[in-house]
């Protein structure tokens, strides 16, 4: 069984010039030898020129001691939420290119959501994508989730998984947004990010499930640690035992030991997976909880997210009365 | 009776209730039962917020070694073959029960104990825990009699730690 990491990015030169011509956000300046990523509503954020050099990406893999990494859309670029013209020789751009690389390198497919029909999903799949990856944003209320409703319904029929991602949604466009000064690099990493999957983990939780009963899906980042507040959703009225879902699974991106463990204590070791973000992060080399622990995380979990294999088909038992 | 859907964590008692009710109803288990020599196996039958419920299959050398639940207090049915449960004494000498078909038991969060394979033929028991295990404590008995506390994870399987 292979060692998986379900979350990495990697922009291909193609896809980073068609960025570099745009004459508005997203887009990319030249900064020395690299390139400094503009975002409407973000700080400038310098793009190391080494993080997506295909022949460094793969030695990392090794480096990582991952046998399969899954690439995705970075979607806080806000691609897939620019109108279907701008968004779609992007997204083909970067899906020939992700599709170029060698077979240690999978992906998520991604779609302009302007527009978006379950024939899009089809497309990403039949063109070898393992399942399709949507901005947070797309899914943060439950109008929102009801809007993507038929997204989700083409995975579910393909019995293909998501993957919920930060980013925004075409409601969150905000063109002409001054870029943000005086804000650290770090910012929209914990005080956006975080804000979104949470959103979309409360929807899905609020109606999604209902809808979609069989849909795999995978929260980056634990879910902005979403399912650590059962407590206060239970006391509030909300579907808190949504915590127990075994379809609904969490990568680790960028967080540590003492957040793994938080979330294993909630939602039980089955439905962590391990995701890296890099290159925006760093990938650690285990989760610091032991080594069937980090089977799990690695090898048994990314497993049965992908491929459906279902390892316990009845979670819940009929109540013994 | 447990309320199906207790919005709280169980007690010893109940938990000890429940494990009993559940092991007078095979068909919602029986068909996850597997042994493997090697190892112990392990099937989640349950899991939400306040209540991890286990199968576990048995044979001959498993063992468990002391441990203790950390946060959550548990109960056991045997409901095929027998396991011993010994309790750790601190002049070193155990405490030894032997548990068969059909016998329940129950323990503490504090409590540190040893569950392993008894008599011939494998063994199947029922675990209940509350809150759901989360962190454990694996004891070793050092050759100069001093003792160690590893913290585990719960999905960290539980194994004899050798004498240093």
């Amino acid at each position: 069984m292979s060692r998986i990491d379900v979350h990495q990015h990697f922009w291909p030169q193609d896809f980073v010039e068609l960025l570099a011509r745009r004459a508005r956000p997203p887009l990319l300046l030249r900064d020395g030898d690299g390139w400094c990523v503009r975002l409407d509503g973000e700080p400038d954020a310098p793009l190391p020129p080494a993080a997506h050099h295909p022949v460094l990406r793969a030695e990392a893999l090794a480096h990582d001691r991952v046998d399969v990494a899954l690439l995705c859309m970075s979607s806080p670029l806000g691609v897939e939420a620019l109108p279907a013209e701008e968004a779609r020789p992007l997204l083909d751009s970067w899906h020939d290119g992700v599709r170029a690389l060698d077979g240690r390198f999978g992906h998520w497919g991604a779609v302009a959501l302007d527009g978006a029909v379950p024939a899009d999903v089809d497309a990403v799949l039949d063109a070898g994508a393992l399942g399709l990856s949507l901005p947070a944003g797309a899914l943060s209320s439950p109008g929102r989730l009801e809007r993507a409703g038929p997204l989700l319904e083409a995975l579910e029929r393909r019995d293909a998984p998501l993957l919920v991602h930060p980013g925004p949604g075409l409601e969150d466009r905000l063109p002409g947004a001054a870029p943000a000064l005086g804000l650290p690099q770090w910012w929209p990493a914990l005080a956006a990010y975080p804000a979104q999957l949470q959103a979309a983990w409360l929807a899905f939780a609020a109606t999604g499930r209902r809808g979609h009963r069989r849909l795999r899906v995978v929260f980056a980042a634990l879910a902005g640690c979403a399912p650590l507040h059962a407590e206060r959703m239970a006391a509030r009225g909300g579907p808190a035992r949504a915590v127990g879902d075994p379809l609904t699974f969490y990568d680790t991106s960028s967080y540590g030991p003492r957040a793994v463990d938080a979330m294993v204590r909630v939602s039980g070791v089955d439905v962590l997976v391990h995701g890296s973000d890099r290159p925006v992060s760093g990938a650690p080399a285990d989760h610091g909880l032991g080594r069937a622990a980090g089977a799990a995380l690695f090898r048994v979990n990314p497993a049965r997210l992908l491929g459906g294999v279902t390892v316990r088909p009845e979670r819940r038992l009929e109540a013994v009365a | 009776m447990i309320p199906p859907d207790a919005r709280r964590d169980l007690t010893a008692t109940e938990l000890e209730d429940y494990v009993g009710r559940l092991a007078a109803r095979p068909e919602l288990w029986a068909g996850r039962v597997s042994h493997d020599p090697a190892a112990r196996v392990f099937e989640e039958l349950v899991r939400d917020e306040h209540l991890a419920v286990w199968l576990i299959c048995w044979m001959e050398d498993h063992d468990t070694g002391f441990h203790d639940h950390d946060l959550s207090q548990g109960a056991v049915a045997v409901v095929h073959g027998a396991v011993h449960e010994d309790r750790l004494r601190f002049d070193g000498s155990r405490r030894r029960r032997t548990l068969r078909r059909g016998e329940t038991f129950s323990f503490a969060a504090a409590d540190i104990h040893r569950v392993l394979h008894a008599g011939e033929g494998p063994a199947v028991t029922l675990h209940a825990y509350s809150p759901p295990l989360w962190r454990m404590g694996a004891y070793e008995v050092r050759r100069d009699g001093t003792l160690a506390r590893h913290s585990l994870s719960y999905a960290e399987e539980l194994r004899p730690l050798e004498a240093a």
